[in-house]
């Protein structure tokens, strides 16, 4: 591997450094010097000012994983055929019908997910 | 640059897509005719998995074996006699699967009968591709293909709460393996220049380490799928909680898909020269499945859970073959025959099982074989026939797996290797026959339920265990047919 | 070759037995008359039909005879190939009439599923004959691991209150020690191309290099089956447990299974790790004999007893195949013979009275003498054709061996002391064997439930007159018997001293 070809990113390396070097030091710093006077009320988890509720790990509604799921198709999706589209004019009809099929089992997909009630909230 | 539609021959590909195919059909249906396809999802995917195999069957005749070559020259596809004989292996799967899981599904009271024949299809399809494919890329998608459905088939039996625990723990660690795999293949890429095969066999010695780093890790992943050992955690718990329609299926299914894939990259992507490096490494792993599955299989009082560890044996004795796969020119036709034999053997097996199931996951402890022979004989003596082929008794098909499989071995000069084979083979005996007296020397209240598709399912496996134990030059003869190119000319040579 | 047929017909004539008995009803459980009729009519037409086939068999020629030759796994190497010569013929004829005699002695003794247990009597013979007649490794590796599936059945399912365990240790023993033999198996076969036992020991050289590994791989596979020595362990347990034809057959047979191999592969594959190994061999069957002996003393279960001298008797045998002379190897066969036939006619006689006692300790018999007469006679003869009085069968055996042990020139310099501490075995045998026939015939009938016992019933007495006449017959006539295996025991030695020789 050349070595001047990483030359420019020297400075970058350094700023790290440095950023990596204080982010390090300011807590121990406040940690070893500051006064430690705990009191209950300072314990809490900081929720904008307001009063905790609840535990952190608590079990939330599997519906925003379903939801997540369904992003992660369209996402998918999108990455597929977004090539096909930059490319679109030299695959010609080709490169379309693939693509068609391609779309046609997506769309049988989200017709099912669809059906089974994937889409609705409650 | 001029872009130039690349040679398809749909044909040729043909079975994994009508497989494919049948998937989406039964889709469709499920939205538009929900209740009246409930009785009908079996029927059409036993349709379409005749109809892929009769395709199979007329391409094998054929002799076609053109490959499909997309764009940048290598074929992703190789519809070679290899990927004939695992798409044979993986349709007759899911046959005997559907068969089974007809009954299995009404006794277990699973309810979503649509969507798991659906599953089903699109998890053949994926076990196909990997057979198949001729590209790391495509392997990946095959073995994702096939492990997603079968993530969520293990969870069917849901609320029963070992399946559903079943079903975390397999996609947690197959997702994992997948990982594994998926930077194995960025690694290979990186230092070869390409997914396809033969471009990465001719670039992989001067990609160094990296190209060892990335081989590395995808042996790892597959070996998560085949569940060899040290990547076999997830087995038990899994097969265990499963629907046990579900687990014969995975048990054969995967595990032949994941050995499919790696006999392919190991025979074509990795050049003879690095052999003796992968091969004590794999050499090693099936020393260590052998012993391990077979050991603690001894304790287990669960019969699906003592299936569990056989089977990670079995894929041991695979194994075996793998590790002399650049010595020896049967090592390909060995395992390929040992997969056949396990196929039929292992689903035989199983069917018995479920017949003596009950609902409510009751009936699968060993103790519940107590005695089974003196109600219904006809059936203890068939299960005991499927136990003495996993030990590998002479006149079965394991017998014959087990041979070629300790042939190929030997012929490679692992002989330290086979004898550890056989010794754990004779501990293996051990708690095959335990059932075998559990039915026979004891008396209790063993019994089963009967039902016509799981008799056929037992029938195909029992008739093909015999034909392979008493008549083996057929079956051995076509393995050998289905070997890959370049064990022929080792063979040959 | 019209002949060449024989063989195969009466390796199936059992199978032919079992067919029937699969389509025959089960009118009752207990007593069905019409399974045990077949299986008794199969019995006796195969050992009819061994006897009918001697005229074919020429005692003259060495090599084998009756061959019958087929292809079957084209892509292994793989030939059907059985034939008969000097080393075989004998234990053929052994295995019907043992097997015959087997099946005719449970008419009363089995009382539960009595049709599977005459299918795997007749499964048993058809391995048994196997095992003797194949020509091919691959096809006698089949036969050999068959023989434990109706063994571990019979054990398991009517033996007696450890048959569980029992069955499954035989079963487990045995199958590691065949494994092993597969690999050398298959070792063979790749190095030769061919499982073809005559195209083996003719091409030995191709193998030759590794040969004292070989030698081993299927040496511990056949010492396992002897029991020779340290490998014994799982005998006194099967033996106990069987059943009373299970025990007959599995000494009878079964064992002469593991002698017949070293005779048949051992010796003329690898004769020169054979001749190496020779002093170690003699030297494990020694300590078997008197091992044996030792053990046999101190039993008070009859059954054990004798399942032990099996141990002591095998001694023998293996000292005389590896004396590794004509007349050692001669004494080996007789002798394998006479212990099918005294130690199977001993194993009988405990049946007989187990049947009407349940029990088979020496303390609860004693006086038998006087209830139950002819028994007590034929016991008699029985118990001293084990311990090898002359002009019964065992001493023509054992004498034999011993002067064969004497003149060995493959034991050392010294082969005298192997013959002395052998002939010590003699005497300890006189000593265990009179002992339990004191303490079951012998003294007063001083026990209640002894009293009552009945002598022996006519089917009872026919199986025990046939065994006495062969036990009276090799005694007083013994040269026809050496006569059938002369010719290729003289081949075999010439062929073992010359490639070990030179």
């Amino acid at each position: 591997m050349n070595v001047d070809y990483l030359m420019p990113y020297v400075p970058v390396a350094v700023l790290l450094g440095i950023a990596l070097f204080l982010a390090l030091l300011l807590p121990i710093l406040s940690v070893s010097l500051g006064p430690k006077r705990p009191h209950f009320r300072k314990m809490q988890p900081y929720e904008s000012g307001m009063t905790a509720v609840g535990k952190a790990q608590r079990r939330y509604p599997v519906k925003f994983y379903r939801v997540a799921v369904l992003f992660i198709l369209f996402d998918i999706d999108i990455i597929l055929i977004m090539p096909w589209a930059v490319a679109l004019r030299d695959l010609g009809l080709f490169g379309l019908g693939a693509v068609m099929i391609f779309i046609a089992i997506f769309i049988i997909g989200d017709l099912w997910a669809w059906k089974k009630g994937l889409l609705e909230w409650d | 640059m001029e872009f130039q539609a690349p040679a398809i021959n749909i044909a040729i590909i043909l079975p994994v897509v009508i497989v494919a195919g049948f998937g989406l059909v039964l889709m469709i249906l499920d939205m538009l005719m929900e209740d009246e396809l409930r009785g009908l999802g079996p029927w059409i995917s036993l349709g379409g998995l005749v109809l892929a195999g009769l395709q199979t069957i007329a391409l094998w005749l054929g002799g076609s074996y053109e490959t499909f070559i997309p764009v940048g020259g290598h074929p992703m596809v190789v519809v070679d006699g290899y990927a004939h004989f695992f798409n044979m292996l993986f349709i007759i799967t899911g046959i005997l699967a559907i068969l089974m899981s007809m009954p299995y599904l009404i006794k277990a009271d699973i309810d979503e009968k649509a969507e798991y024949y659906m599953l089903l299809m699109f998890s053949i399809s994926g076990m196909m591709l990997m057979g198949m494919a001729n590209d790391l890329l495509l392997i990946f998608i095959g073995l994702e293909l096939l492990s997603i459905p079968l993530y969520v088939m293990c969870g069917i039996a849901r609320p029963r709460e070992a399946s559903e625990e079943s079903a975390m723990k397999y996609f947690l660690l197959g997702a994992f393996a997948s990982g594994f795999l998926v930077f194995g293949l960025a690694l290979l890429y990186g230092a070869t220049g390409s997914t396809a095969l033969p471009v990465v066999v001719e670039n992989f010695t001067a990609g160094g380490v990296i190209a060892y780093t990335g081989l590395a890790m995808q042996l790892v992943g597959l070996a998560f799928k085949v569940g060899a050992v040290p990547f076999h955690m997830w087995t038990p718990d899994v097969y265990e909680g499963a629907p046990t329609a579900v687990t014969a299926f995975m048990s054969v299914g995967a595990k032949v898909g994941g050995f499919a894939a790696m006999i392919r990259i190991l025979a074509e992507a990795v050049p003879q020269e690095s052999a003796p490096i992968w091969t004590t490494a794999i050499a090693i792993i099936a020393a260590a499945t052998l012993i391990l599955g077979n050991v603690v299989a001894i304790s287990q009082t669960n019969i699906k859970r003592m299936l569990a560890y056989s089977s990670i044996a079995h894929g041991g004795y695979i194994l075996m073959a793998v590790a002399a796969l650049p010595f020896s020119g049967d090592a390909v036709s060995a395992s390929l025959t040992y997969m056949l034999t396990y196929m039929f053997t292992n689903l035989g097996a199983f069917a018995v099982i479920m017949m003596v199931e009950k609902s409510g996951n009751r009936g699968v402890l060993l103790e519940d074989y107590k005695g089974l022979s003196k109600r219904n004989l006809g059936m203890a003596l068939i299960l005991a026939y499927f136990m003495f082929s996993l030990i590998g008794m002479p006149l079965t098909g394991g017998f014959i797996g087990k041979f070629v499989v300790f042939q190929a071995a030997i012929d490679a000069n692992l002989i330290w290797l086979t004898i550890i084979g056989v010794v754990t083979a004779a501990v293996s005996a051990y708690y095959y026959l335990r059932v075998v007296f559990y039915m026979f020397m004891f008396d209790g209240q063993g019994d089963l339920e009967f039902s016509p598709a799981m008799m056929t399912a037992t029938t195909v496996a029992l008739v093909a265990t015999l034909a392979i134990g008493f008549f083996p030059g057929l079956w051995l003869n076509l393995a050998r047919t289905a070997s890959l190119a370049s064990q022929l000319l080792m063979a040959g040579g | 070759m019209t002949n060449s047929i024989v063989l195969t017909l009466l390796m199936s004539l059992p199978l032919v037995g079992v067919v029937v008995i699969l389509f025959l009803p089960v009118f009752n459980n207990q007593t069905d008359f019409n399974i045990k009729f077949v299986a008794n009519a199969t019995a006796i037409i195969t050992l009819l039909f061994s006897i009918a086939i001697l005229p074919l068999y020429d005692m003259g020629v060495p090599t084998l005879q009756l061959e019958d030759t087929g292809s079957w796994i084209d892509a292994l190497g793989v030939t059907y190939h059985v034939g008969v010569d000097g080393l075989s013929i004998l234990m053929i004829l052994l295995t019907t009439f043992i097997s015959a005699v087997a099946i005719g002695s449970s008419w009363n003794g089995i009382d539960k599923q009595v049709k599977q247990y005459y299918i795997f009597m007749l499964l048993l013979e058809t391995g048994m004959l196997g095992v003797f007649l194949a020509q091919d490794l691959f096809l006698f590796y089949i036969f050999w691991e068959f023989t434990l599936v109706p063994m571990y059945f019979l054990i398991g399912i009517w033996g007696g209150k450890e048959r569980v365990y029992a069955s499954i240790k035989f079963f487990l023993y045995t199958m590691a020690g065949s494994l092993l033999m597969l690999i050398a198996i298959l070792y063979v076969g790749i190095q030769a191309g061919t499982f073809n036992l005559p195209e083996l020991i003719a091409n030995r050289e191709l193998y030759a290099g590794a040969q004292q590994w070989l030698f081993w791989g299927f040496a511990i596979a056949f010492a396992i089956k002897v029991p020779v020595f340290p490998f014994h362990s799982w005998l006194p347990d099967a033996h106990t447990q069987a059943p009373t034809a299970g025990s007959i057959v599995l000494a009878g047979v079964l064992l002469k299974m593991g002698t017949y191999g070293f005779m048949r592969f051992n010796l003329p594959m690898f004769p020169e790790a054979s001749t190496n190994a020779a002093p170690i061999m003699a030297t494990l069957a020694i300590i078997g004999i008197i091992y044996g002996a030792i053990v046999s003393f101190a039993q008070t279960d009859v059954k054990k007893l004798v399942a032990y001298s099996s141990i002591s008797h095998l001694g023998f045998v293996m000292l005389g195949i590896f004396s590794l002379n004509e007349i050692g190897i001669q004494g080996a066969i007789l002798q394998g013979v006479n212990h099918g036939l005294s130690t199977g006619a001993l194993f009988f006689l405990v049946g007989v009275i187990y049947e009407q006692r349940h029990t088979r300790e020496i303390s609860e018999f004693g006086g038998l003498w006087r209830a139950m007469p002819v028994f007590a006679v034929t016991s008699l003869i029985v118990t001293l054709s084990s311990m090898g009085l002359p002009g019964l069968n065992g001493f023509v055996g054992e004498f034999s061996i011993l002067l064969a042990s004497t003149g060995s020139d493959a034991l050392g310099d010294s082969p005298w002391i192997y013959t002395a501490f052998a002939t010590s075995g003699v005497i300890l045998a006189a000593i265990y064997l009179l002992k339990m026939y004191q303490g079951v015939f012998m003294g007063p009938l001083d026990n209640p439930k002894n009293q009552a016992l009945r002598d022996m019933n006519r089917g009872e007495l026919a199986i025990m007159l046939s065994f006495l006449l062969f036990i009276v017959w090799i005694g007083i006539a013994p040269s026809i018997w050496f006569a059938s295996m002369d010719a290729t025991v003289a081949d075999l030695i010439q062929n073992v001293v010359m490639m070990a020789g030179g």
